[in-house]
């Protein structure tokens, strides 16, 4: 009997099979914008995936917290007396000042991110743990030292030279000799680094003295990030207090479906699922609902013909599916997501080169497949059952 | 060849495709492991706060420490100008 | 094992669309019985209920109102799943207009009853074979039914009709569509499965097939009616 059921099932699904190909422009569209939806939903699913385990995983040891100071709901800089009324707060274990900014370089269009490096008192370490290829990170005893990424040497044309100078905002030269270069590997954090000492940040960007960017603050214990993170708040009113968790949180949804590109995603994949469902459910045409008469009439039961239109839906979703699936991990894993590059990374002049390698998750895949597969599915049940009611005797 | 069978190959040739780019997967997950550990030494050393991905506006390239009004600078409603905000989502409020 | 009368009705009323505007009587209390290896012949003028009488012997339908019995089963008041699974172990149906599925091939019309029996595509060729053989097909096994002539068609339908093995025959105006030395034809390969041990049905207002040697009985319906009954020559 079971020998017999499989037997049904294949016969069965020989038939959908050659009525699928029988019907092969209409079904060879249905597949295309098929693959099409699921390859984009699942490439723009696992782009953000890579990008946000990524983050999760590399920002861990991003500082404690974060001090900014706020006026007028914008970011200024915050004086370096403000450390005063947080020393007495029990569990900091450090404060440090810093200064950052971005530098926008007329010539070329790029934006490179300086950074002022607090003084520290291990600062020649090794070159491994800071992701140097090679020379040293500057040291905050000596000016004029710069480490920055292969990737902003090449967009400041140095080629084997090791100076170069920058504009002050009243335009004098500021000269720096590059003592460190960033590894290409690391280029997902320090493509647009330039990386010097407190001092010469100030002096670039004309801070006057007393001031920083900000205040980094390092706590003993991680249990209490968020008890002082908040005795912080109080004590400094118009701060702003970013505590690692908020940051990681940032970064939890900041590549997701609330973003315009996933929504797009989302709304082509509706709209296509609209227009498949709509084609299936508009009536039957009458050479459908003679065959199935004739079908019936020859002794198909209304379970034949349900089995024989599922057949035909899942066959054709479920290659689409895979089919768009698969394309969506080579696009990622093999071209670096080619296509969606130029839309987060934008204008950007500088454009960090790195690799995306998504987890393989089960639930991601769940997640396409019930936004896909079951809805076509359900689209077409609806449709499979009228035709299946189809009375025998219609064509008599 | 009965179709159901060429469907049952298709669907081999497709699940032993999907195996051999899982395995790449695997392999360059491998990598990035190793990676991903000097990055953390990286982002430990210099306080790092933010990926470098996209440079184009401040609330894409620091999207954590930014100011929290900084997507609707013109106004609350705007479109933005750049691209990349296209799919990056806004801040979120801590 | 098989009653004597593999048909058996009792005053059996078919309405179609009943209740509704478009409400007809397509037969009214019909009453008559068809023995085993029976060959009969249902005349009547068009529309007067020849197809509905057919269709319930063919168990495409259940009875209004009456019994039926086909093969032994009752069929009255029967949920479709049982009707269906009646008509494919008990009837083979040749219809007026052929009914085939245009875009397949001969073979794959003949063996389509035999899909959902999930009978293997090796056994299904045996046997469509074999009855393509008998009615002297085998040429055209692999047309598109579109390319054959009306004759030609007849007979395929006649093999499907046969391909479950079925005890009764119903053909629906066979030879509508033929001249007259195809029609013969076409009435000695029906008589010939009567030969076979077969309950052969008919409807028909062709002389051709009233006249055949092998007819046992006619038939003549009007207005849902059974007018008489005569008995063949
Ligand atoms: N599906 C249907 N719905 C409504 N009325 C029908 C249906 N089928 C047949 N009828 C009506 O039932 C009556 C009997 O029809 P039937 O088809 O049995 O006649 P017939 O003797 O086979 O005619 P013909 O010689 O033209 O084939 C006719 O009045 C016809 O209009
Ligand atoms: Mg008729």
């Amino acid at each position: 009997m079971t020998g017999n059921r499989l037997g049904r099932l294949l016969n069965i699904l020989d038939y959908a099979l050659s009525s699928l190909g029988r019907k092969s422009l209409k079904n060879g569209g249905v597949f295309i914008i098929f693959t099409l939806v699921v390859f984009l939903f699942a490439s723009f699913q696992l782009v953000s995936r890579a990008l946000t385990e990524a983050a999760q995983t590399v920002l861990a040891t991003a500082p404690d917290i974060t001090v900014q100071q706020m006026s007028a709901g914008r970011q200024v800089s915050i004086a370096s007396s403000a450390k005063i009324p947080l020393a007495p707060i029990f569990g900091i274990k450090k404060i440090e000042e810093r200064i950052w900014g971005y530098y926008f370089d007329e010539s070329n269009g790029a934006n490179y991110t300086i950074i002022g490096l607090p003084a520290r008192a291990g600062d020649s370490g090794g070159t491994q743990l800071f992701g140097l290829a090679e020379g040293r990170l500057p040291v905050a005893s000596e000016r004029g030292q710069v480490a920055i990424s292969d990737n902003v040497r090449r967009q400041l044309q140095l080629g084997n030279r090791k100076h170069f100078s920058l504009f002050r905002p009243d335009l004098s030269q500021a000269s720096f000799a590059t003592v460190g270069l960033f590894a290409p590997k690391t280029e997902i954090l320090t493509a647009d680094l330039m990386v010097m000492n407190l001092a010469d940040a100030r002096d670039l960007f004309a801070i006057a003295d007393g001031f920083v960017t900000d205040l980094l603050v390092s706590v003993a214990n991680p249990n209490e990030i968020e008890t002082i993170a908040r005795k912080i708040s109080e004590k400094l009113p118009g701060s702003r207090v970013i505590t690692r968790n908020q940051i990681l949180k940032t970064y939890k949804v900041v590549f997701n479906r609330r973003s315009g590109l996933g929504t797009v995603c989302l709304l082509t994949a509706l709209a296509a699922f609209v227009i498949l469902a709509w084609d299936k459910a508009s009536g039957l045409s009458r050479e459908e609902r003679k065959e199935v008469a004739i079908l019936k009439i020859l002794g198909w039961q209304t379970s034949d013909i349900m089995l024989l239109r599922f057949c035909e839906s899942l066959s054709l979703s479920l290659l689409a599916f895979i089919s768009g699936y698969l394309l969506a991990w080579v696009h990622v894993v093999f071209w670096g997501g080619a296509l969606f590059r130029p839309i987060f990374l934008g204008w950007s002049v500088i454009r960090p080169v790195f690799s995306l390698a998504p987890p393989l998750a089960a639930s991601d895949l769940l997640l396409v497949f019930s936004l896909s597969v079951v809805p076509y599915l359900c689209a077409t049940a609806v449709p499979a059952w009228r035709a299946a009611t189809v009375r025998a005797d219609s064509v008599i | 060849m009965r179709p159901s069978t060429g469907l049952l190959m298709t669907l081999m040739i497709l699940s032993m495709l999907g195996g051999a780019v899982a395995h790449t997967v695997l392999i360059k997950r491998g990598e990035q492991a190793e990676n991903l550990q000097i990055l953390q030494g990286v982002v430990a050393s210099l306080g790092l706060s933010d990926l470098a991905l996209s440079t184009e506006a401040r609330y894409t390239r620091h999207p954590a420490v930014s100011d929290p009004v900084v997507v609707s600078m013109d106004h609350p409603g705007a479109i933005d100008h750049f691209p990349s905000t296209f799919f990056w989502a806004p801040v979120a409020r801590p | 094992m098989m009653p004597d009368n593999l048909v058996e009705l009792q005053a059996v009323t078919k309405i179609y669309n009943q209740g509704q505007a478009n409400e007809v009587i397509a037969l009214k209390q019909v009453s008559f019985t068809v023995a085993r290896n029976e060959m009969v012949c249902v005349q009547g003028p068009s529309g007067s209920g020849k197809t509905t009488l057919l269709s319930l012997i063919g168990c495409i339908f259940a009875p209004t109102s009456g019994r039926a019995t086909i093969g032994g089963k009752k069929i009255s008041r029967l949920p479709d799943h049982f009707l269906t699974r009646y008509r494919r172990e008990l009837t083979g149906f040749v219809f007026q207009h052929y009914n085939m599925l245009d875009h397949l091939t001969v073979l794959e019309n003949i063996t389509l009853p035999l899909l959902p029996l999930g009978i293997s595509p090796g056994d299904r060729v045996r046997k469509a074979d074999r009855l393509l053989e008998k009615f002297g097909l085998s040429h055209r096994r692999n047309f598109s039914v579109t390319q054959l002539s009306g004759g030609e068609l007849q007979r395929v339908a006649i093999a499907r009709a046969l391909i479950n093995d079925p005890p009764i025959i119903v053909a629906d105006e066979p030879t509508a569509h033929l001249d007259g030395k195809l029609s013969r034809e076409v009435v000695d390969m029906l008589a010939s499965l009567r030969d076979e041990g077969r309950t052969v049905v008919i409807a028909s207002h062709d002389p051709i097939v009233s006249a055949h040697p092998a007819m046992a009985r006619i038939i003549e319906v009007r207005d849902g009616i059974i007018l008489h009954q005569l008995s063949g020559r």
